[in-house]
């Protein structure tokens, strides 16, 4: 039952990164949430989503660029993750399933330019048509119809997947929770600065940067 | 311009929400755009079938604009249409395409939407429960995005084909600065926390918080060109520790 509502909650993950209607649910801290909910375990899914989140938040999704898709792979990973068991303080697990979100994303990503590639042939009926009206209707339903079924497929797909890699390979892996989230933290650290770029970068905003990294050391003071 | 009811306006701007749903590599989001403005143009030429068929195809060919702002394009051929000639109704969409794409980029995609990441982010890593963080995110996100769509629709109803001189009168500029500092200042406070082992709750040793500080300044320097190396060094230290494992 799980996964018929992983795949169908995907598929509106899929649908909200491009078609419909872009609220953000396709952001990987919320898709990761909601895919450790499905699994009964939304805080696990919410540590793995934040850590995707600063890994993902550099990416600029602009015009035609080809981009790897987050959210449904965060989503899948959350699920997989949720499934074998493992919670957020499981921090070498927590660095595989990162580490596998990151990868599916350039599959998911994939798999967005063939439902582009899909959705040039559901217009090209549109000029030969005989009523324009009822051949636009047609090509958009069918293109957010595809998009949903492209959403469900990569989140589940991706979600048994990670499961099973998950479950091979987490008991092999010889990583101290230490070194796994010193790990997630390095990574982390270099893509959260990458995030800097979005901003006007370094030249520009390095005072205001400054007394943010002053406040964010107050506060590692303070607590 | 045609008096256009409440109700296809409504729902002109509900189908944008769908305007990118058959994003093509050939006509970009042109399909999309003539779906949401069918509402309108049913209206606009009630008693003449074969204009309307006329301006649906018109309007399915070659358009992009920022999801966003797409309602402002929409609300200028509202107005524009059954009024002004169709040659002149395309040289207005050519000439609004680009400027819309980059506004919306802009301000949205490089502003708003990772300042309330950000936030959100920030709000789970001092200790907010994951929904309120999540729930708070959705909302105070979706608060600016609907905003813009009705503020954009508005904007093409009222100007028409005048809308560059609207956009060039609006505070734009002055809003990126605003959403630009505000991220500086958010992504600032989150650096530190990050790289002492936030993310995981882990107490990170004196050696990795010096490396995350090095890795931190070579993303500063080197912006979303760390994104690769960074995987592939995650995807190095897994690999190793798999091997270990099985080794042993």
């Amino acid at each position: 039952m799980n996964w018929l509502v992983l795949a169908l909650a995907g598929g509106f993950v899929g649908l909200d990164s491009t078609s419909f209607p872009q609220a953000m649910i396709s952001r990987p801290l919320v898709a990761a949430t909601l895919g450790g909910l499905i699994f009964g375990d939304p805080v696990t899914g919410a540590m793995l989503g934040v850590i995707l989140e600063v890994l993902t938040f550099v990416v600029l999704p602009v015009g035609a660029a080809r981009y790897p898709e987050s959210g449904t792979a965060a989503a899948a990973a959350a699920a997989a993750l949720v499934h074998t068991g493992a919670s957020w303080a499981d921090t070498p697990l927590l660095l595989m399933a990162a580490l596998f979100a990151l990868g599916w994303e350039r599959v998911a990503g994939l798999t967005v330019v063939l439902g582009r590639k899909v959705n040039e042939r559901f217009v090209a009926d549109i000029p030969a048509a005989t009523s324009a009206e009822r051949a636009v209707v047609r090509a958009h339903m069918l293109a957010l119809g595809f998009d949903w079924l492209r959403g469900a497929a990569c989140v589940l797909v991706g979600a048994l997947a990670g499961s099973l890699l998950l479950r091979l390979f987490g008991p092999l892996l010889q990583l101290d929770t230490n070194t796994a989230g010193g790990v997630i933290a390095v990574a982390a650290t270099a893509l959260a600065g990458a995030g800097l770029s979005l901003f006007g970068g370094w030249r520009e905003r390095r005072v205001t940067f400054g007394i943010g990294i002053l406040c964010g050391l107050l506060l590692i003071l303070a607590a | 311009m045609t008096a256009v009811p409440r109700t296809a306006l409504t729902s002109m701007l509900l189908r944008s929400f769908s305007a990118q749903g058959s994003w093509n590599y050939r006509t970009l989001i042109g399909c999309g755009f003539a779906f949401s403005l069918l509402p309108v143009l049913r209206v606009i030429y009630r008693d003449d079938p074969t204009r309307f068929d006329a301006a649906v195809r018109r309007h399915a060919e070659l358009f992009n604009s920022h999801p966003y702002v797409t309602p402002l394009a929409l609300g200028a051929v509202t107005v524009l249409e059954g009024v002004e000639d169709p040659a002149v109704i395309e040289r207005f969409k050519q000439g609004v395409r680009g400027s819309l794409g980059s506004l919306g980029d802009r301000l949205i995609w490089a502003g708003w939407r990772p300042v309330c990441l950000l936030a959100a982010v920030l709000a789970i890593l001092l200790g907010a429960a994951w929904s309120v963080a999540v729930i708070g995110f959705l909302l105070l996100y979706n608060m600016g995005h609907v905003f813009v769509r009705v503020w954009s629709l508005r904007v093409g109803l009222t100007y028409g084909k005048r809308v560059g001189e609207r956009l060039r009168s609006a505070p734009v500029e002055r809003l990126q600065h605003m959403l630009q500092t505000a991220g500086a200042f958010l992504l600032g406070v989150l650096l530190p926390l990050i790289a002492t082992g936030r993310l995981t709750h882990t107490n990170l040793g004196w050696p990795w918080i010096a490396a995350a500080a090095v890795a931190g300044l070579l993303g500063v320097l080197y912006g979303a060109r760390v994104r690769v190396p960074v995987t592939f060094a995650m995807a190095a230290v897994v690999l190793l520790g798999i091997m270990i494992g099985i080794g042993r």
